[in-house]
């Protein structure tokens, strides 16, 4: 009995201890939006750099940005807004020589693929038809601040802002819509393509500022080397193609 | 007939088995439910109050079909009627002793009032010497003083007859003495049939009770029994 | 701080309803567990106990299947009275409710089995009915373990956040309890924010919890 038990620490604390592995980690923090395109994306830069295993963290950008500020061991940062990634290189936590843009995308207006009516003018849904709006936070979503700013540029963020379900990152924003819990969403292009059975793209929204994506690796990362392999991965043509077939635009 | 019970119930635990098989049948204004500790008593007691459930039974008291199995009959313990007197005398620890005594003569979902608006309480608190305590509670009384405050919580609801569970068990001798003769001149005042259980042959003489005497859960006949009298099953 | 006060509300309101809600559903079925004896009550008592060790998104997703608009419950309200749950307040109590009845059901499961049954007994035999003897006798001896378990239940509904977040979302004033704030807050970057929050929801639990503590039964009164 004994013996076991010294056996069965043994190898919990063997386990345990921090053994230097055959792989190294290369850590990517993504917005939501990427999440499919990069799940695809990974296995092929890791096929590039064998002996690099991807792990891939995705959310609002802003919560990303708070993650990052407050210490943890990202050695690369995908944002869906300039302003985010502005805010990370104000606080010195990117490479800012080596930042790039990679991709680009549109805003879109869904509804539930069972909904009776469509809006056709951003004006439509101050309309009492449309009680509950998912849109995505603005304090620290970027498909929020893209929201805010067009409807505030056509004069209906007072008139829809009471409406407003807040989501914590466009694909709750999405799911939102997808399970018919709101009359509407604001998303991504790319993320409305996800699920066509279940929701339709009813307006697609002329961006008041272009939605462009930027790429950068941190200043700390662990992993400096693979993190700037992986930058200029994201903008190579093998990379470029995938992203086009999400949906996503040309950077 | 006074008394006439029959009751069975097979009790199985941790693949021990009891059966309790028990029949009497007795005039006897007081009868004895004498024997061993385990014998099945407290279980007899039990179920002929109705709080516990047998297999099968008849019982009748003062002519009262009280169960029977047979007929489809069972009166809950709510409808028996019978005053029963726990063990431990089971006073409610969260009401005084006025409180307590009063507990039957309402039947809503509300406790008696602590102030003594009522006439028969009061006469059971005055009849037991009660007055000085009537306002503690049970934890505050002395053994005695809990006797009795059981005993007239019992009695205040007119039951027919009285079920007592050793009523002197936990008392010293001189209390004891006292007790049993109070219990024996009360009984005589009022009339009322008297079961009480008892490992206490000195119970059985002062009350001049008839002997039901068990032993594993059956009626057995002692004729090393002195001076007692054997129920007739 | 404007808005810390309205979550505080919100959250208050919140968590006593779903143990307004729990104080009859979990002493009544406390009660019910105690007292019965029927083949599966073991079985029933686990499933029963389920939402506190399910970590709260699954519980939140089951939920959210159940009273979202296509669910089987969701859906039938709104078909019948056009009712809505999801984003509303109410989804927001059925979550807390939800993670904390185990805390009010245990507690008062043991509070009753504490309860010698001679006591319940001798009511009987005194002639009083089931639902009196339950009223007079059963919880008056079993209040101080229901209360305590009520008062750990109205902490944890204080606190919930995954399930409620799953299908009352995050609306201010509506459904943004403090843990929600929190989550948000710190996401937004907005420290200042965060920390003021969680001080008040600090002080708010521990208060319960210190009140929770003096409830421990067992405190007999002393003996003459």
């Amino acid at each position: 009995m004994r013996v076991t038990l010294h056996r069965a620490l043994a190898l919990l604390l063997a386990s345990a201890l921090p053994v230097a592995t055959l792989a190294a980690e290369l850590t990517v923090s993504a917005a939501a939006s990427l999440t499919n395109a990069l799940r695809e994306l990974a296995p092929l830069f890791e096929a590039e750099n064998p002996g690099t295993r991807v792990q891939l963290n995705f959310g609002a950008s802003g919560a990303l940005l708070q993650q990052i500020a407050k210490g943890a061991p990202v050695d690369v940062f995908a944002s869906a807004d300039q302003q985010t990634m502005d805010e990370a290189q104000k606080q010195g936590l990117v490479q800012a020589a080596q930042r790039r843009n990679f991709a680009s995308n549109a805003l879109v207006v869904i509804v539930p693929a069972t909904a009776a009516k469509s809006p056709r003018a951003v004006a439509d849904l101050a309309d009492a038809g449309y009680a509950r709006i998912a849109i995505g936070l603005p304090a620290s979503v970027p498909v929020g601040r893209y929201t805010k700013s067009v409807l505030e540029a056509a004069n209906q963020w007072g008139a829809i802002e009471p409406k407003m379900i807040g989501a914590n990152n466009v694909r709750q924003a999405l799911d939102y819509v997808a399970r018919a819990e709101v009359d509407a969403g604001f998303v991504y292009a790319t993320d409305a393509a996800l699920m066509p059975d279940k929701v339709r793209i009813a307006l697609t929204l002329p961006a008041t500022r272009p939605i462009l994506y930027p790429v950068a690796p941190l200043a700390a990362a662990p992993n400096a080397a693979m993190a700037q392999r992986f930058v200029e991965f994201l903008t190579s043509p093998a990379a470029q193609a995938l992203l086009a077939r999400y949906g996503f635009g040309r950077p | 007939m006074i008394w006439d019970v029959a009751l069975r119930r097979l009790l199985r635990h941790a693949g021990t088995s009891f059966e309790l098989d028990v029949r009497f049948a007795s005039d006897a204004p007081r009868l004895a439910l004498y024997g061993p500790s385990g014998a099945g008593k407290t279980l007899t007691l039990k179920t002929i109050a109705g709080i516990v459930r047998p297999d099968a039974a008849r019982v009748c008291i003062g002519g009262r079909m009280l169960h029977d199995t047979g007929r489809g009959l069972r009166l809950s313990p709510q409808q028996r009627r019978l005053g029963y007197l726990f063990q431990d005398y089971a006073l409610f620890p969260h009401l005084t002793v006025r409180q307590n005594i009063a507990f039957g003569r309402r039947t809503g979902w509300f406790n008696p009032g602590r102030a003594g608006t009522d006439e028969a309480v009061e006469h059971w608190i005055g009849a037991f010497r009660l007055e000085a305590v009537a306002n503690h509670h049970p934890h505050q009384l002395s053994g005695g003083q809990r006797q009795r405050t059981a005993l007239a919580r019992a009695l205040v609801n007119e039951p027919s007859a009285l079920l007592l569970d050793e009523p002197f068990a936990a008392l010293d001798i001189g209390l004891r003495r006292r007790l049993r003769s109070e219990l024996a001149e009360l009984q005589a005042g009022l009339g009322l049939p008297l079961l009480l259980i008892t490992h206490d042959l000195d119970d059985v003489h002062a009350l001049d009770a008839e002997v039901v005497h068990l032993q594993r859960g059956r009626v057995v006949e002692d004729p090393a029994m002195p001076l007692a009298c054997h129920a007739r099953a | 701080m404007d808005g810390a006060w309205i979550a505080l509300l919100l959250t208050l309101k919140v968590a006593g309803c779903a143990t307004a809600i729990n104080l009859l559903l979990g002493v009544g079925i406390g009660y019910a567990m105690a007292h019965g004896r029927f083949p599966g009550r073991d079985l029933l008592d686990a499933a029963l106990t389920l939402p506190m060790v399910m970590p709260p998104t699954v519980l939140g997703y089951y939920l959210l299947v159940l009273i979202g608009s296509h669910g089987p419950i969701g859906g039938w309200l709104l078909a019948h009275f056009g009712i809505r749950l999801i984003f509303t307040w109410q989804a927001a109590v059925i979550a807390a409710a939800v993670v904390s009845f185990p805390l009010v059901f245990k507690a008062a499961r043991a509070a009753f089995e504490q309860v010698d049954p001679q006591f319940e007994d001798a009511a009987r035999t005194l002639g009083i009915g089931e639902t009196a003897v339950f009223f007079r006798v059963s919880l008056p001896l079993a209040w101080r373990g229901i209360l305590a378990g009520l008062l750990l239940a109205f902490a944890r509904a204080l606190g919930e956040f995954g399930a409620t977040l799953m299908v009352a979302g995050s609306i201010a004033g509506k459904t943004q309890t403090l843990s929600i704030a929190v989550y948000e807050a710190v996401q937004a970057g907005q420290d200042d924010i965060a920390n003021f929050l969680v001080a008040v929801t600090s002080i708010a639990c521990i208060a319960v919890l210190l009140s929770a503590g003096r409830l421990v039964p067992g405190r007999v009164p002393a003996r003459t």
